[in-house]
């Protein structure tokens, strides 16, 4: 073997050792848990850095009264992934953005931001559009914390690459429960001049299908197949009408993962094969404010 | 008759013998059904144990209640805790709340007031105005107490580290009005120890801390004896997570460090004690919190009549101030809140409190708005006339579970009082970090009940639903930050620098020479030193913890 060939296997070998003893070091994800500006309620900020830590996490807590400058510093010397902003003083508009800045500023903008608080619904969006990741509102669990980040992170390390974390694409179809495909869908033609495009039976699911394409979404008209049917035991209850909704998402296997991990509670843990052919899963009411969510996955 | 009845028809005569002086509110109590009602009910025979335990209403150990006739007499003071942005803002929002009944001020402070800092001070950049008042100087204090006379009115302070600042400026204003300094009425909150456990605007270490608390003590009992030197805190103690047990333990070693502390410093103990005040959490689980109250009166009136030999019988009187729990607000579905604010004030009431703030719905997501804080101060004036539980004294007084509960907390307080002792009191088991673990660890474990739904809050873990829309709520303009920073300009232009140098440089001496801080402060304040410099100079001598 050549000199200049073994030599490069010795180094990629070498390299590869190193990469490991990295990830094994990079495995534990460090979190910065600070409170900007003089707010001294450190409840959240406490439980949080404790739960996190029993997450298994690295958590550093910089105590209070923290200035953007301080909160970064303390970041890049601790070499963070994440660090966690905390404030309930109302002064979150200004210093968490002041530490985005100061990220830039110091070229760290790799860590990423989080932040929680006293947070009125109108701050988090805009918040979230200057590039803090996510808001957690009072009334958040740690669970679905401690696996916002850990999911984010292994995103953000490249070890994943999942999109479980962004929104659902659109909205692929909206579900209604009818008695019959036929009449109902005759009623969306005379009425609104919609077309069905497809009709299908699901045996194993107990319904018959029928998608009107509606925009960049579709109708999709249920009916059951036998009184087995879930869709009979609906019509039992509630009579005809809206159903569920049908998001479109990319990797329904992890998104129903992270879902579960986040306290969720899922009809199905696993997909299966919807009247379309996609990939599908159904959420549970109960854990999602009352309506039937459905993840399907299609592949544009 | 045998001396125990004897004891209660003494009692009976002294209470009547009052009436003609101090009437009750009404010459009679009856029910809707005409059944007359009391003034307090009693055990059908009245033995020793009872009057040790329990006693009459007024009387030591004050279980049932610091006066004879509670809420027969006078309702609790309602206090709304106000203040947001400037001091014109926050005094208009004052002038409203007595408009509408209430009986008493309470302000709060931004946090660059409660830290010492002026509002153009860097540490202060995004927090001026936003949790309470901004004041820099005497000026801004002025504003506030606008067309309010403060000799009609009490007013409460939330103010810590620099208390003996903002006092002084009170004291400055008061004067201005024409109202003598001994005529003033009110409370700050002056209670540093709790700053260094659960809220955390501390400024100087806590020896020279302590040292600011007795000059402010001994000033006020020479110069402004109506005024409350201190309101020892349990309310944030509970809001950073402990438990009931917990708040009443750590309030009350608190409250014997600053007894020791003003001993040390050689006050006469029935000269300050009258003035000392408390301040406890009105929180969810209805009965506990009631025994709370009581057991606190009880262990408080032990404490100074047998530790600290405190003869003048209004030092052994725990009177209190109580807010409802902060930290039980959801959110989520915010018109609950007023159902659990309802709830929480009425065991406040049902405990003896003297005055009460009743939270808005709407804390969990800002500061209240207008129509929010009416409906919380509304809350209070229902219980207060609508209920008929403000007509007997201490109503739950003989309830097997409430005296058994009132019983069991005195006794696992008491376990962790002597704890404390142990480690040398409560400046000493402050430094040490203990109770700072002890409220952690509560808070934890109480937040993985709520996880697994051992704990439900209704709204949160149960019986959610898709939330609306935000609700409106109350925004400080921002703009006015660039006003309030341009006014001190012209303040600190205008004023005679060369005075408040001198001033300056005189509080420095004294701190250094352990006079009475006061007497420089108030010197200062009259020269529109500002909050900042003040405290800054004290930074100089006492250092920053």
């Amino acid at each position: 073997m050549p000199q200049s060939v073994r030599f490069a296997t010795v180094y990629g070998m070498y390299l590869e050792n190193i990469r490991e003893l990295e990830v094994a070091i990079m495995d534990k994800i460090r979190v910065l848990i600070a409170k900007p500006g003089l707010d001294g309620h450190d409840r959240g900020a406490l439980v949080i850095s404790q739960a996190l830590r029993d997450a298994g996490m690295e958590v550093i807590y910089t105590g209070l009264r923290q200035s953007p400058k301080q909160i970064v510093r303390a970041a890049i010397q601790e070499d963070v992934d994440v660090i966690g902003l905390s404030s309930l003083s109302g002064a979150h508009n200004v210093l968490f953005p002041e530490v985005l800045k100061e990220l830039r500023n110091k070229e760290a903008e790799d860590i990423l931001v989080f932040g929680g608080g006293v947070i009125p619904l109108e701050d988090v969006k805009s918040l979230e559009a200057q590039g803090i990741l996510k808001i957690f509102t009072p009334g958040t669990s740690t669970k679905v914390v401690a696996t916002y980040i850990e999911t984010a992170v292994a995103e953000h390390r490249g070890e994943k690459e999942s999109h479980v974390l962004e929104p659902p694409k659109k909205v692929d179809h909206i579900g209604i429960a009818v008695h019959s495909v036929e009449e109902a869908a005759s009623f969306y033609s005379n009425h609104f001049h919609l077309a069905v495009d497809k009709v299908a039976e699901v045996p194993e699911q107990g319904v018959k299908v029928g998608f009107l394409p509606l925009g960049n979404c579709k109708l999709e008209l249920l009916e059951p197949l036998n009184s087995d049917s879930p869709i009979q035991a609906f019509l039992d209850k509630r009579g005809e009408g809206l159903h569920h909704v049908a998001f479109a998402v990319d990797n329904i296997q992890q998104r129903l993962d992270q879902l579960k991990k986040e306290g969720l509670k899922l009809i199905d843990e696993e997909p299966k094969t919807g009247a379309s052919g996609h990939p599908i899963a159904f959420l549970h009411p109960k854990t999602a404010h009352g309506s039937l969510i459905e993840l399907i996955e299609t592949e544009e | 008759m045998n001396e125990n009845d004897q004891a209660y028809d003494k009692w009976k005569k002294k209470v009547e013998g009052e009436l003609s002086k101090r009437p009750e509110r009404k010459e009679s109590f009856k029910t809707s059904s005409s059944i007359p009602v009391e003034r307090a009910y009693f055990p059908e025979k009245i033995d020793n144990a009872y009057i040790k335990s329990s006693g009459f209403p007024g009387e030591y150990p004050y279980t049932r209640g610091i006066r004879s006739t509670m809420y027969r007499g006078k309702h609790w003071t309602m206090r709304q805790y106000a203040g947001f942005g400037s001091a014109k803002e926050t005094n208009e929002r004052f002038r409203y709340l007595l408009e509408q009944g209430q009986t008493g001020l309470s302000v709060a402070f931004d946090l660059p007031t409660q830290i010492g800092y002026d509002s153009d001070d860097a540490m202060a950049l995004g927090e001026v105005g936003k949790v309470g008042v901004a004041i820099d100087t005497l000026e801004d204090m002025e504003i506030l107490f606008d067309g309010i006379s403060l000799d009609k009115v009490s007013t409460s302070m939330t103010i810590n580290a620099p208390a003996a600042v903002l006092l002084a400026m009170y004291i400055a204003v008061a004067e201005k009005q024409g109202v003598p300094q001994e005529q003033i009425r009110g409370t700050i909150q002056n209670d540093i120890l709790k700053e260094y456990i659960a809220r955390g605007t501390y400024i100087f270490p806590p020896k020279p801390s302590m040292r600011i608390i007795t000059d402010i003590f001994a000033y006020c009992s020479e110069h402004a004896p109506s005024f409350n030197t201190i309101s020892i805190s349990g309310y944030h103690i509970r809001e950073a997570g402990s438990t009931a047990v917990q708040e009443l333990a750590f309030t009350l070693s608190n409250a014997v460090a600053y007894v020791e502390a003003a001993l040390e410093a050689g006050l006469d103990v029935d000269r300050f004690a009258p003035r000392l005040a408390f301040f406890f959490n009105g929180h969810n689980e209805f009965f506990e919190e009631v025994a709370k109250f009581r057991a606190a009166r009880r262990m408080w009136a032990k404490i100074m009549k047998e530790r600290f030999k405190a003869n003048n019988p209004k030092s052994w009187q725990l009177r209190f101030h109580t807010q409802v729990a902060g930290s039980t607000l959801t959110a989520q579905q915010p018109e609950n809140n007023v159902v659990r604010v309802a709830l929480q004030a009425l065991a406040a009431v049902m405990g003896g409190t003297q005055s009460l703030h009743t939270n808005a719905k709407d804390e969990a997501l800002s500061l209240p708005t207008e129509d929010s804080a009416r409906i919380a101060l509304r809350t209070q004036q229902i219980i207060a006339h609508e209920t008929g539980v403000a007509d007997t004294v201490d109503p739950l007084g003989g309830s097997y579970y409430v005296e058994s509960l009132t019983d069991q907390l005195e006794e696992q307080a008491q376990k962790y009082m002597s704890q404390i002792d142990e480690m040398g009191g409560a400046v000493s088991a402050v430094e040490k970090q203990y109770m700072q673990r002890e409220i952690r660890r509560a808070a934890y474990d109480s937040q993985k009940r709520l996880e697994n739904e051992e704990d439900i809050v209704v709204g949160v873990n149960k019986f959610q639903v898709g939330e609306e829309q935000a609700p409106d709520l109350l925004k400080v303009d921002e703009a006015f930050v660039e006003a309030q920073k341009d006014r001190l300009k012209q303040i600190r232009s205008e004023r005679d620098e060369d005075y408040v140098h001198t001033v300056l440089e005189k509080l420095k001496h004294t701190a250094q020479d352990n006079g009475n801080l006061m007497y420089p402060i108030i010197e200062a304040v009259k020269a529109y030193a500002t909050v900042g410099e003040i405290c800054h100079s004290l930074r100089d001598v006492f250092g920053e913890y």
